[in-house]
């Protein structure tokens, strides 16, 4: 499965941004079982992008492509599978429930489309350092707890593209590695692709092409 | 684990502004009340007039008269045979027939239980015009019994006069072995019968004999052989509509005020009803707007959620399925509560207001829990609409 980006360019950017992108206003394949690296510096269309794959928002021209199919012709229905089957995100500005608990959360994205048991989200949150706030409402958790609750609740479904917007902002190195190895091993585990959008390099990402939007 | 709506609930904000949610339910709950208990009405109505009811079949029979006024008196205001066919011709008129009289004298007289006799009329209307015709009123020639159905207004009319008299009142079950004698006088002859009452008719106010016994009579003791009769009986789908009244003025006829005037008034008590029920159906439909404003609300409030769960993957058409379900219960209860009520009034009504009387109920009509259940299906799929179209926005 690939996801094809054509001609792709924000309605709200000039057509000046194609010549300096090596994404906007190009045609790309991301094929799965890739590790692409986006590196992006602040207001250069980095979470547009990502929303733009995700089908979230349709303020652009050029084509964004699932397999062979423009997802701009999807409707209501087709998002809801194809976002509960072949693609998964961690938003930039996580987007929980904030008056619902971490455990709450991560169970309505698990039931969803279960990939993995109830048991396994225990291991996941321990692993990552927030085992002991799975009954905390999201809210009062801090920013960083609350992005290591985005990251494992995207990897509670099946994907075949995992989309990373900014995903550890609030983390430090040491919970940044821990969550990074994770999201790897899930990945491989689906030999699924990683799209991970940034403001600069990360080591610890092993990126197979790099793209400097 | 199958999908469940258990780890949604709590992100739709229905706790809110509950005054608005209760102004709805009993909104809804008194415009069911309304058209139930106007239905229920309308039903007892139909129940209570049936038994006096002029009507047969969905006909009313009435007797026509021709109008005598200063300019046609002493003129021959009878029908012929051509009228009759006039009439008969008319679209609004199922079918006519002529009431033939007798053109001789007749005197009645009780014997020893009605020391009383009486000049009267008799009359012959065709078979299928009389609501009672037992299958004895019928007469050949040298039968010296002559059955006779009788009109029960008459009966009515003699037991109120009898007592001043000093008369035995009679009932309809010993009135059939009363000892009539019939003195029938014509200028070519004289001829005693014995007349035995066979029923009695709600429909026709006359004394009716066998058209064989009449025109036998007629002929044998007046010498004519006459077809001309001063009443003709109707059958008709509607005593009072326009287009029957017009013609029957135009033709300067009369009809029998009292069985129409008692039509018109049924008409005007269901046309009260009816206009309660369409009052009633204007409430409901004001209640589910209300609660469409409420739910809106409620959407509006959760939208953040809401979108966040299309977001995330869920299906528009599951979420609005499981949102719209959970007021299904309410609107369940609502519907049975109206429901329970109307069972309530009805009783009370019949018990209290009707003394019990056994042409009406304690019990609801059928149709009355159709009805519930109708209203409950279209609140769920209206409900169900709304919600799918509310949610369908946030896409």
């Amino acid at each position: 499965m690939q996801l094809q980006l054509q001609q792709l360019l924000p309605v709200y950017f000039e057509e000046s941004r194609k010549a300096s992108s090596e994404v906007w206003g190009k045609n790309l394949t991301f094929s799965k079982g890739e590790m692409i690296k986006i590196v992006a510096p602040s207001g250069s269309g980095k979470t547009s992008l990502m929303h733009f794959m995700y089908g979230m928002r349709k303020e652009y021209t050029g084509v964004v492509k699932y397999g062979d199919k423009n997802i701009s012709r999807f409707n209501a229905e087709d998002f809801a599978l194809h976002r509960s089957h072949h693609i998964s995100i961690v938003f930039q500005d996580l987007r929980l429930f904030p008056e619902q608990t971490v455990q709450e959360n991560l169970e309505i994205k698990r039931q969803l489309n279960p990939y993995h048991s109830k048991e396994k989200i225990q291991y996941m949150a321990s692993r990552l350092g927030i085992g002991d706030k799975l009954h905390s409402k999201a809210r009062i958790c801090s920013y960083g707890e609350q992005q290591r609750v985005a990251i494992i609740r995207s990897l509670l479904q099946p994907f075949d593209f995992l989309l990373l917007d900014e995903p550890f902002s609030h983390l430090d190195t040491e919970n940044s590695q821990k969550a990074m190895e994770l999201m790897l091993e899930e990945s491989r585990e689906r030999n699924a692709c990683i799209v991970f959008a940034d403001l600069e390099r990360i080591d610890y990402f092993p990126f197979t092409r790099l793209f400097h939007l | 684990m199958p999908l469940t709506y258990k780890t949604i609930k709590p992100l739709l904000l229905t706790g809110t502004n509950a005054a608005s949610r209760w102004f709805s339910y009993i909104g809804l709950g008194i415009g069911v009340l309304l058209l139930l208990s106007s239905l229920q009405m309308f039903f007892n109505i139909q129940s209570l007039l049936k038994k006096t009811s002029i009507r047969k079949n969905g006909f009313d029979y009435v007797s026509v008269t021709k109008l005598i006024t200063n300019d046609n008196m002493g003129q021959d205001n009878r029908f012929g045979p051509a009228d009759v066919e006039e009439l008969k011709q008319q679209p609004f008129i199922e079918d006519a027939a002529p009431l033939l009289s007798n053109k001789f004298e007749v005197v009645a007289s009780g014997g020893e239980v009605i020391p009383f006799s009486s000049d009267i009329f008799i009359e012959a209307l065709d078979h299928r015009f009389i609501d009672t015709v037992p299958p004895s009123f019928t007469w050949s020639e040298g039968q010296m019994v002559v059955p006779v159905i009788f009109s029960s207004d008459f009966l009515e009319m003699y037991n109120v006069f009898a007592p001043s008299y000093g008369l035995r009142q009679v009932s309809t079950a010993t009135a059939g072995n009363l000892n009539i004698t019939l003195r029938c006088e014509g200028k070519l002859g004289q001829q005693t019968f014995r007349a035995n009452i066979v029923a009695f008719s709600d429909r026709v106010n006359s004394v009716l004999v066998p058209a064989s016994f009449l025109s036998w009579a007629n002929k044998t003791l007046e010498g004519v052989d006459d077809t001309k009769a001063s009443r003709v009986f109707i059958k008709t789908k509607d005593a009072n509509s326009n287009d029957l009244l017009g013609f029957l003025e135009q033709k300067h006829y009369r009809v029998n005020k009292d069985k129409t005037a008692f039509g018109r008034s049924k008409q005007i008590l269901q046309g009260i009803i009816t206009g309660l029920g369409v009052f009633g159906i204007l409430v409901i439909v004001l209640a589910l707007m209300l609660f469409s404003f409420y739910l809106q609300l409620v959407i509006a409030r959760s939208k953040d959620s809401l979108q966040l769960l299309l977001t995330l993957g869920y299906s528009p058409s599951w979420l609005s399925k499981n949102v719209a379900r959970q007021f299904i219960p309410v609107y369940i209860l609502v519907v049975l509560f109206a429901l329970l009520l109307t069972q309530g009034m009805q009783w009370l009504f019949h018990h209290f207001v009707m003394y019990d009387r056994p042409e009406l109920s304690s019990f609801l009509h059928w149709s009355i829990l159709v009805i519930a259940l109708l209203l409950i299906i279209l609140s769920v799929i209206t409900n169900f609409r709304m919600v799918r179209k509310l949610l369908f926005r946030f896409y």
